[in-house]
């Protein structure tokens, strides 16, 4: 049985490695056009800061693949057949069972001016994206970044590091209004602004200037101003890398990602579809895109069971994630931002540090937490809101759930709070 | 290429191996060579009115780890274990492994450093030199040895000593932070590390056997003569050679802790001591994203990556505990801990009934 994965990304790469253990005999083979061997993509940021070598980011030894006899082939595919992928130099691949794995690709939007851009212009996902920030930071004054999520304060920190000027445009009104509230959101920005990056919240990109080279030279702003930048960063967010799929005669459904049920089985018998780029369907469920690490590592794992046969529906778990700005270090779990707007939550902070605690419930039961500047284990929270656990129990036992460093735990006792009903941006 | 102006040109050489990096391990290493193997440091010691080469050393030994300790404690000055970490380890060298010594030996006494002991120091446990020693050092090192050290490492991992006392370790934590980064991180590295580190404590126990025999049949001359003779080359080899010109004159080159992880028999000690203690490095389920930090800023080489991308909480022999994968961490996955914790609560009979606990749970939020 010849297994080709498409994509040596988290999901591709973990469901390989997953399907070798649950097969000793089957072929497995990665094809990727991006690098040849798996990479963290996570990462980026500190190869690009120099904090690591672009090795460093590979997460298995390279004698890996050859012991656990994964074949893999550095080419983009172009075409997928019956039983075949075809590669861009035209060689084939043949397949029994095929995997697209093929991830996200971010996002672009009709910007005037946009056409006319030759360089200067980047994303921060690929390995490519790397190359480019590399090669375009020296020639580089100032910087903007579009984007006012997580990978657009990657850059934004990245680009501060080097010492360029950085302007960061926020389209919402506060930064990240889908994960941080709006009193998280403004200390972030002032740490952000202490770290010398000019915020612009409420702010759109309306037209991208270019040089008689194309090189980007600047932008306009829906408000009106200009700002000269050599550097365009684009960070507003990926979607699933399916756009490709519908050029070949595979003929693989697609909706924003590929159609998948709960076993990752698309509409064509022998071929499933796993990670970001999985469009997850199940009986009265809104469809599923996730696009975390965790979830293409479950995903993956989950896929290669249905790919050796072995029948295992997927369930995503309790939403939880982590993250970064700069030095705020950002745990969440369950549903904060995702709840309507008025809903009470519990916000405390202490007033001389950005630590900052949001318990989100019902009245009755907590439903999510978001967590800023200090360290949590997730798995306690997560077991809270599984619990049912009422806001009073869970503010008692908060400390149970504090994972600092030894004699660095955040102090509870000084937090000062109150009830506050969730603000959402846009809402009244 | 990447931007680079002089400054992190000479930053970048310096941390990757590159000619400044060479230079350095030179100069290190002539160093070690120079003070072990020649007296050319007593006119300069003299002159400094010091009363010889090995005075001259450990003062420049402790201004490298209070000036290194105050660049460490800066950096990481938003983690209060490295800080409360970084102020012990200087004051352990400026105490016991300075200031106390040449006290004692201002006052005629013997230079007796109390933040080593066997069989990091394997002449403390000599028979033929107890009755120099105080008595009051002979049970220090005798109790430090064989009850302190395996109890405090039952119960807070080897790290109390390899990364809080040690003065090998206070260097390479200190003086050494911009190298931890260089040590080797592959499989065949592991192997290596655990064939040549328990060869040196079977050695280091050997002659201390010889001694030990020797002194209670004194009348066996081939038992003294053999175990001076490996105590001799002992002292060559592993510790001039190993812990001195190798241990720091290659910093910049294999990392900080290359002693301290192939061959210093107190680590193979208390690490074999910290597989059965209560130490541990704790990891969240499913929060690492595999950025390799960890395993990058580990000095001691360890595929930190390894065990938080799977999941697993891991004990090492080799780890120090000195903390740093936890404080580059940009997830927070992954703490320093003494004890297995029960979870904190019980479940509740309600979770019980409905299953909640296992996952039955839906939001408001998805039910819109």
């Amino acid at each position: 049985m010849k297994v080709l994965i498409i994509g040596n990304g988290v999901a591709g790469v973990t469901c390989a490695l997953h399907l070798r253990q649950l097969d000793a005999k089957a072929d497995i083979a990665i094809v990727s056009g991006e690098t040849p061997h798996f990479f963290s993509r996570t990462a980026l940021m500190y190869a690009y800061m120099n904090h690591m070598n672009r090795r460093d980011l590979e997460p298995y030894e390279r004698g890996v693949w050859k012991q656990q006899r994964i074949e893999l082939i550095q080419a983009w595919v172009k075409e997928l057949k019956p039983g075949a992928a075809i590669r861009d130099d035209g060689r084939e691949i043949p397949w029994d069972r095929l995997v697209i794995a093929s991830g996200s690709t971010p996002n672009r939007f009709a910007w005037k001016g946009i056409d006319k851009v030759q360089d200067g212009l980047v994303n921060f996902v690929s390995m490519q994206d790397l190359d480019a920030c590399e090669r375009l930071t020296p020639s580089t004054r100032r910087a903007a970044v579009v984007g006012g999520g997580l990978i657009g304060v990657e850059l934004v920190e990245c680009l501060r590091h080097f010492g360029r000027e950085v302007v960061f445009l926020v389209r919402e009104p506060w930064y990240w209004p889908a994960a941080l509230g709006a009193e998280e959101a403004a200390f972030v920005t002032e740490h952000l602004r202490a770290h010398g990056v000019d915020v612009h919240l409420g702010e759109e990109l309306d037209e991208i200037l270019t040089d008689s080279a194309g090189r980007v030279r600047g932008l306009r702003v829906k408000s009106g101003g200009e700002i000269s930048c050599e550097m365009l960063g684009v960070c507003a967010g990926v979607r699933p890398a399916a756009d490709w799929l519908k050029q070949t005669t595979l003929g693989v459904a697609c909706g924003r990602g590929v159609i998948v049920n709960d076993r990752f089985e698309t509409n064509i018998p022998q071929v499933w579809a796993c990670g970001d780029v999985a469009e997850i369907h199940r009986p009265g469920q809104p469809p599923l895109i996730e696009q975390i690490w965790y979830s293409a590592k479950r995903q993956g794992a989950a896929a290669a069971r249905n790919v050796a046969g072995i029948p295992a529906n997927y369930e995503p778990p309790l939403f939880f994630n982590s993250s970064k700005f700069f030095d705020i270090e950002y745990t969440t779990v369950g549903d904060v931002m995702r709840l309507p707007a008025g809903t009470p939550t519990i916000y405390r902070r202490l007033p001389d540090r950005p630590v900052s605690q949001r318990i989100a419930h019902d009245g009755g039961r907590v439903l999510g937490f978001n967590m800023l500047g200090s360290r949590w284990n997730h798995e306690i929270l997560e077991r809270w809101i599984l619990e049912r656990r009422s806001p009073e129990f869970v503010l008692e036992h908060l400390e149970a759930a504090q994972f600092d460093v030894e004699f660095g735990r955040a102090p509870l006792r000084r937090m000062t709070g109150e009830s506050l009903p969730l603000k959402k941006a846009g809402a009244p | 290429m990447k931007p680079m102006t002089a400054a992190e040109w000479l930053e970048h050489s310096n941390q990757n191996r590159g000619a400044v990096a060479w230079l350095l391990a030179a100069a290190l290493t002539g160093f070690y060579l120079v003070l072990y193997f020649t007296e050319w440091l007593n006119p300069a010691a003299k002159a400094l009115g010091l009363d010889g080469k090995w005075t001259l050393y450990g003062l420049l030994y402790t201004i490298a780890i209070i000036a290194g300790g105050i660049h460490v404690m800066r950096k990481y000055r938003r983690n209060r274990y490295q800080l409360v970490r970084t102020a012990v380890v200087i004051f352990v060298q400026l105490t016991f492994a300075f200031s106390i010594p040449q006290l004692l030996k201002f006052l005629g006494k013997p230079e007796l450093y109390f933040s080593y002991l066997w069989p990091l120091k394997i002449d403390y446990l000599d028979p033929r030199n107890f009755h120099h020693y105080p008595l009051p050092f002979v049970i220090y090192s005798i109790v430090g040895s064989f009850i302190a050290v395996p109890v405090l490492t039952l119960l807070y991992g080897k790290r109390w000593y390899c990364s809080w006392v040690c003065g090998c370790g206070g260097l390479a934590n200190t003086f050494g932070e911009p190298w931890r980064h260089l040590s080797a991180k592959s499989g065949l590295a592991w192997r290596i590390e655990k064939i040549t580190i328990h060869a040196v404590l079977v050695i280091a126990v050997a002659i201390t056997s010889l001694w030990f025999a020797s002194a209670v049949l004194p009348e066996h001359q081939p038992l003294a003569r053999a175990g001076d003779l490996t105590r001799q080359w002992y002292g060559l080899l592993v510790v001039s050679m190993l812990s001195g010109v190798a241990g720091v004159g290659l910093y910049p080159i294999g990392g900080t802790r290359v002693w301290c992880r192939f061959f210093c028999p107190m680590a193979a000690l208390l690490g074999l001591i910290q597989k059965l203690g209560r130490f541990r490095i704790r990891v969240k389920r499913d929060m690492c994203i595999s950025c390799g930090l960890c395993t990058k800023y580990c000095e001691m080489g360890i595929d930190v990556r390894a065990y938080a991308q799977s999941n697993r909480g891991f004990t090492r022999a080799s780890c120090v505990g000195c903390g740093l994968c936890a404080e580059v961490c940009p997830r927070g996955v992954l703490r320093l801990e003494n004890v297995s914790r029960r979870d904190p609560q019980e479940l509740t009979l309600q979770s019980f009934l409905d299953e909640s606990w296992k996952g039955g749970y839906s939001s408001p939020a998805w039910r819109e």
